[in-house]
């Protein structure tokens, strides 16, 4: 008996091993077992390596949903932007520059706009060997384009030629900014030519972390979930500084609590995000810059303008009054947000001071609701938002609280994004009252994004989710989009006429732009702070330490 | 024969089992209103592009077809490829595997060694102070949430203390200075092959809050099965008769009781395992741990289907193996057990 108990446990753990470990992946680059023994000689030069390298350590919350650098269109953006460049980068509002030129030295755009000459930096090699020249880009532009994540920003180009080696001409069916387009950060890396045949011919081609760009930085190892090892890429064009970071170690850690005791523990240098409440302690902190600037993200709510009581517009002005925005500010994102004034956040082209804005004040919603023929409301509403966004769910309940003092009922009901969208796309005269919506541009034009997306009208909801249509909105912004690239002045007038109709006739509350929050410690330096780039936190060329 | 009759049987039930596992998650992960190639492409999908991706992922076909071609490439070892990982999901938790397996393994390892000698000692010097503090314990053990109790640990080890890491399989300075070399991912094994002393330590550091944390659900579970079992086996005549011959102590309660005993205890083994591969979702994510769990939770967050089903299939493969092999060792054990 002694002994079958003995056999038993053994067996168990051997069986119980066997079954769970069964379809084991060999790692790809794991040596069979025999040389185990003489790892740890061949691994003794590096535990007494002469200096350690310059590492740079920061947690993140960026998770990675795919490395193909033409499908991104997600958060790993954060990592794309070390690794991969475009053709130029768009400074912050207010810089000396508009662009900061990368692999496009100089570039140039005819008259009407419709045909742009992009120069190329000549000598650029990407990681793999190849070198960067006009056919990478018509490359690259041409499969972003194809199948892209983000290929709608490249719908008004036509064709793309290589005139010569290092110049690019691009062939628009219309006038469109090229410049800004060529600055996105998806859809526009440029990426060699040799690793878009192998991804053609392989869909896992990128899977494991392989990257073919002509970045500062090269991705060494990726783990999923955990971490992931950028090395500096010794030929990069901008060439090296002895105080800038060897290798970058990069953590990815979801919970803003553990990405706190990291910093503070010193594990990390740097995070991405660390809870609201923690704030005050930094900035108290002599070691810590607290950095808090605007963002171009910004919370959007669709009224149904096809149902009623919500497709007369005075109900929608009272209901518009009826916001308390700086309330909604304080709680959804603990102040770190100013008062939208459209859909365009602060910043971003089209941008204007000029655009009216909603203030919170009852008694004028009151007195709307009694002309539109609702005394004190008596109707009720259904609210729908995102409920993986903290934000909205810290916010929704100060609608309905609000909304309850004109005598409107809210009932509101979370979904997973995914599913609130999919309900509102189907069938307006049946889907929700109010919709709550985080959105961004995709490269920064607001005007042909967030304006065009959210209210122009299209038989088809897509992110048009007022299901609004007003041919003068509509007839404005076909003139603004048109003019952006010619006359950007006569433009930006057309963009603030549409603007002030849109706020007037209220399809949507403009609820707030988000700021972006960075604590940089003191013994860190070179950061800039770039509006346009929100998801890539940092540029770790642009860091080395502190004196 | 019997034996290999019932063992056949109860094979045939299970892939009955999981055939219906695969058709009710597919099920459900398709009728919820969610658009799975817009998830593909990322938050700001284009109609034309949802439209394209439809295609290439086959949605566009019927259900049924659907599962067919599903059911017809799981056959041939493939899961297809995450929905927001772009990866193989074969792949996705072959390489989390051992992450999980590790932290349960040394999980269930520390419940089991320190559970069945409590669950002795209790038994043994039953209604004394040591009694009183072992059932305390199992009980906490059982109703602490792991979540809170992984919280609770790291706040005292890691912020106050400072003698544990906070999160994480590994210090992030290691794989600059002592890298692991992966042989089979199970990283104290690799670090103790390779020799690897540094990154041994490191390891073994980084194991004990999470294992503590998923170890305290079984070991209460462990520790009162065996201290039941103990009392009533240490009432029996033959007990009373070894000690009349004056056989010490310790031989008659480890050796003449435990053997006895134990038989229960090793089902709750048995199956708490199989149980703390959920606990072990809730701990993966508290302590930031590379392995399943973490995986599972993100795919389930993004209604990522491939993966869901993956993961479920797999589980419930583990699960249903688990329950055969506890099974079949009962019978074994104990011929008393039939094993119909």
């Amino acid at each position: 008996m002694n002994r079958k108990l003995f056999v038993l446990s053994a067996l168990l753990t051997i069986a119980v091993l066997a079954t769970a470990c069964s379809p084991k992946a060999a790692p790809p680059s794991a040596a069979p077992q025999a040389p185990a023994t003489q790892a740890p000689a061949t691994e003794a030069p590096a535990t007494e390596a002469p200096a350690a390298p310059l590492v740079l350590k920061i947690a993140n919350t960026a998770n990675i949903t795919t490395w193909d650098p033409i499908a991104s269109f997600s958060t790993e953006a954060a990592y794309m932007a070390n690794v991969y460049e475009q053709l130029i980068r768009l400074n912050p509002p207010g810089s000396a520059e508009q662009f900061t030129p990368l692999l496009a030295e100089s570039w140039e755009k005819n008259d009407d706009g419709t045909v742009w000459t992009f120069h190329l930096r000549q000598g650029v090699k990407f990681h793999d060997g190849e070198a960067m020249n006009a056919a990478a880009v018509k490359k690259s532009i041409e499969a972003a384009k194809d199948h892209g994540g983000a290929s709608f920003i490249w719908a008004p180009l036509d064709t793309i030629e290589a005139a010569d080696e290092y110049t690019v001409k691009f062939n628009l069916k219309y006038a469109a900014p090229v410049d800004l387009i060529a600055a996105s950060l998806y859809g526009a890396w440029i990426v060699s030519p040799k690793a878009l045949d192998a991804a053609a011919a392989d869909e896992n081609y990128w899977a494991n972390g392989v990257e073919a760009g002509t970045g500062p930085y090269m991705i060494e190892s990726y783990t999923p979930d955990a971490e992931i090892v950028f090395t500096r890429f010794d030929d990069y064009w901008g060439g090296w500084q002895p105080n800038q970071y060897e290798k970058v170690l990069t953590l990815i850690v979801p919970e803003s609590t553990t990405q706190q005791q990291m910093l503070e523990g010193g594990e990390v240098d740097l995070v991405t995000v660390i809870p609201s409440e923690s704030v005050e302690a930094f900035r108290n902190n002599p070691d810590y810059t607290v950095l808090e600037e605007p963002s171009f993200f910004n919370y959007v709510g669709f009224f149904n303008t096809v149902k009623k009581p919500l497709d007369n517009v005075k109900v929608r002005q009272a209901l518009s009054y009826a916001i308390p925005y700086d309330d909604i500010i304080k709680i959804a994102v603990k102040g770190l947000g100013t008062q939208s004034r459209g859909p365009v956040p602060a910043g971003v082209w089209p941008w204007s001071s000029e655009v009216k804005q909603y203030t919170y004040d009852i008694e004028k919603a009151k007195a709307l609701l009694k002309e539109a023929g609702y005394e004190n409301g008596g109707f009720s509403i259904n609210l729908t938002y995102a409920s993986e966004n903290p934000a909205e769910t810290a916010f929704a309940p100060l609608i309905k609280d609000s909304f309850a003092q004109v005598g409107v009922d809210v009932t509101i009901t979370p979904m997973e994004f995914s599913q609130q969208w999919e309900l509102a796309k189907a069938d307006p005269a049946k889907a929700q009252d109010m919709f709550l919506l985080l959105y961004w541009p995709t490269y920064s034009d607001a005007g042909s994004d967030n304006l065009w997306s959210m209210f122009y009208y299209t038989e088809k909801p897509f992110f048009n989710l007022s299901y609004w249509n007003s041919p003068d909105f509509n007839k404005d912004l076909d003139d603004a989009i048109a003019l952006t690239v010619t006359d950007p002045a006569a433009s930006q007038g057309k963009y603030v006429e549409a603007m002030n109709l849109l706020v007037d006739e209220a399809p949507g509350v403009f609820f707030f732009d988000t700021k972006a929050r960075f604590i940089i410690p003191n013994r860190i330096e070179g950061f800039h702070y770039n509006l346009n780039y929100p998801f890539v936190h940092y540029f770790f060329y642009d860091l080395h330490p502190a004196g | 024969m019997r034996q290999l009759e019932f063992i056949i049987r109860r094979v045939l039930t299970s892939i009955f089992v999981l055939i219906g596992v695969s058709v009710m998650t597919f099920v459900i992960s398709r009728v919820i209103p969610t658009n799975a190639a817009a998830l593909y492409i990322g938050p700001k999908a284009r109609p034309e592009d949802i439209e394209r991706v439809t295609k290439q992922l086959g949605l566009d076909k019927p259900l049924p077809v659907q599962y067919a071609v599903y059911m017809t490439e799981l056959l041939h070892g493939d899961l297809g490829n995450s929905i927001s990982t772009k990866r193989p999901v074969l792949d996705e938790i072959t390489g989390r595997l051992p992450a999980t397996l590790e932290l349960l393994f040394s999980a269930m390892l520390f419940a089991t060694l320190v559970g069945v000698p409590l669950g002795v000692l209790s038994a043994r010097w039953q209604g004394n102070p040591l009694d009183i503090g072992v059932r305390t314990l199992s009980i906490l053990g059982v109703s602490m949430p792991a979540f809170y109790l992984g919280l609770l640990l790291q706040i005292l080890f890691f912020r106050n203390l400072d003698i544990l890491p906070l999160a994480g399989r590994v210090s992030g300075d290691l794989r600059f200075t002592n890298p692991i070399q992966p042989i089979t991912n199970f990283f104290l094994i690799d670090s103790l092959l390779t020799r690897n002393w540094v990154a041994l330590k490191d390891v073994f550091l980084h194991l004990i809050l999470p294992s503590l944390t998923l170890a305290a659900y079984p070991l209460g579970l462990i520790a009162r099965m065996t201290r039941a079992a103990m009392l009533e086996t240490l009432e029996q005549d033959y007990i009373r008769t070894a000690r009349a011959y004056g056989i010490r102590d310790y031989v008659v309660t480890y050796l003449y009781a435990l053997k006895n005993a134990i038989n229960p205890t090793l089902t709750v083994v048995g199956l708490t395992f199989a149980f703390a591969l959920t606990g072990a979702f809730f701990v993966e994510i508290i302590f930031n741990w590379p392995g399943l769990g973490l995986f599972t939770v993100r795919s389930l967050l993004n209604v990522d289907y491939p993966a869901v089903m993956g993961v479920t299939l797999f589980g419930a493969t583990g699960y249903v193996l688990i329950n055969l092999f506890v099974d079949i060792i009962q019978a074994w054990m104990d011929p008393r057990v039939s094993l119909k």
